[in-house]
């Protein structure tokens, strides 16, 4: 689990062009959108393809959305839990 | 029909801190090289960001266009099979992404046009600035032009024989333009005038200019490389020559076969 929210920020941080913001900067359990990282609705669309991308996760439906990409450590939770 | 040219800056003059022109992070973590070199620029040209609230009119010129983006996109399509295709390059990818960003930053809902006319894209973009101030319909104009160059761009040009006399080139030019003098009012633009033949250096110098102590930039590739907007630098250099005393510039461009284009740039009084 460590590793792969290690990862996620990573690919986050990457795929997002998330400018001067470093692994150690995001908190695991801070809110992604809003407060938190600030992210947007551009930047849920980037996560969808990091999440088939790179753990092959799709999602189901768009209710899972919300609570799946509330933080790092949710989304990571959503990984293992999804993952074939 | 013509306008007064109050500021003009070019991507290399602009000295100011991406993050005091651009302070939103969320904004810019998403703009390419190009649109990060054109929206500074126009930002550096406007004085502060704040300033954008004055145009009533955003116009932009590009022959390529943000080129990173598009390839960017066109090679996730290859890459991906036309799957999980990232939004941000294809977002970023239109031609008209320069402008709206410049009206995004203040949520300027003004006149924003972007003129993507090959080598002349500038000199349309200058034109219908004039042809607004003319009818009336604006006051303060924001006009530049910007072009990337891409290393597989560069390629192509480069086995089309097309930098055997002169480099390749980049670059962003923006101009702030009002329809009435100012005290910061630094030159004004006589004419426009598109060609259907090209002109020798003599028979432009003969046709345009009024006076013998007129300066004619003629096709100064060799100064600003081979990009369809470098006579917006022709542009901006014509205003430094009229600051610097000169009456009058006569600026000839014709790029690759395209349509030749003249502005004459005149001091002002």
């Amino acid at each position: 689990m460590e590793q792969l929210v290690k990862e996620l920020k990573e690919h986050l941080i990457e795929e997002l062009n998330l400018e001067e913001i470093t692994v150690e900067d995001i908190d695991t359990e801070a809110p992604l959108f809003g407060d938190g990282l600030g992210l947007d609705s551009i930047d849920a669309l980037e996560i969808i393809l990091i999440l088939e991308k790179y753990y092959g996760v799709k999602l189901a439906n768009s209710a899972e959305a919300k609570p799946a990409f509330y933080s790092v450590k949710t989304l990571a939770e959503y990984i293992m839990q999804n993952r074939k | 029909m013509r306008c007064y040219i109050n500021r003009v800056i070019t991507a290399e003059e602009v000295s100011s801190d991406i993050k005091l022109l651009i302070p939103d992070a969320g904004v810019r973590r998403r703009m390419s090289r190009v649109i990060k070199s054109a929206v500074t620029t126009a930002v550096e040209c406007m004085g502060a960001v704040e300033e954008i609230d004055s145009l009533d009119a955003i116009i932009t010129a590009t022959g390529w266009g943000c080129l990173a983006d598009s390839e960017r996109f066109l090679r996730n399509i290859i890459v991906d099979k036309e799957q999980l295709l990232n939004p941000t390059p294809f977002i970023q990818s239109t031609f008209n992404t320069v402008g709206g960003q410049i009206a995004l930053l203040r949520h300027n809902h003004c006149y924003n046009v972007t003129y993507v006319n090959r080598s002349h894209s500038f000199e349309d973009a200058l034109l219908d600035a004039m042809m607004r101030i003319a009818d009336g319909e604006s006051e303060k104009i924001l006009v530049g032009a910007f072009d990337e160059q891409t290393p597989s761009q560069h390629r192509i040009m480069e086995r089309m024989g097309l930098f055997r006399k002169c480099n390749d080139g980049e670059g962003a030019v923006f101009a702030h333009i009002t329809a009435t003098q100012t005290p910061e009012s630094k030159a004004q633009v006589e004419k426009i005038d598109f060609l259907q033949h090209p002109l020798s250096e003599e028979e432009c110098f003969a046709r345009y200019a009024s006076s013998d102590s007129s300066k004619l930039l003629y096709n100064n590739y060799s100064e600003y490389g081979l990009f369809p907007t470098s006579s917006a630098y022709c542009f901006a250099k014509a205003v430094k020559l009229i600051q610097d005393g000169v009456k009058e510039v006569v600026v000839y461009k014709e790029y690759l076969g395209d349509t030749p284009v003249v502005l004459i740039i005149r001091c002002i009084g």
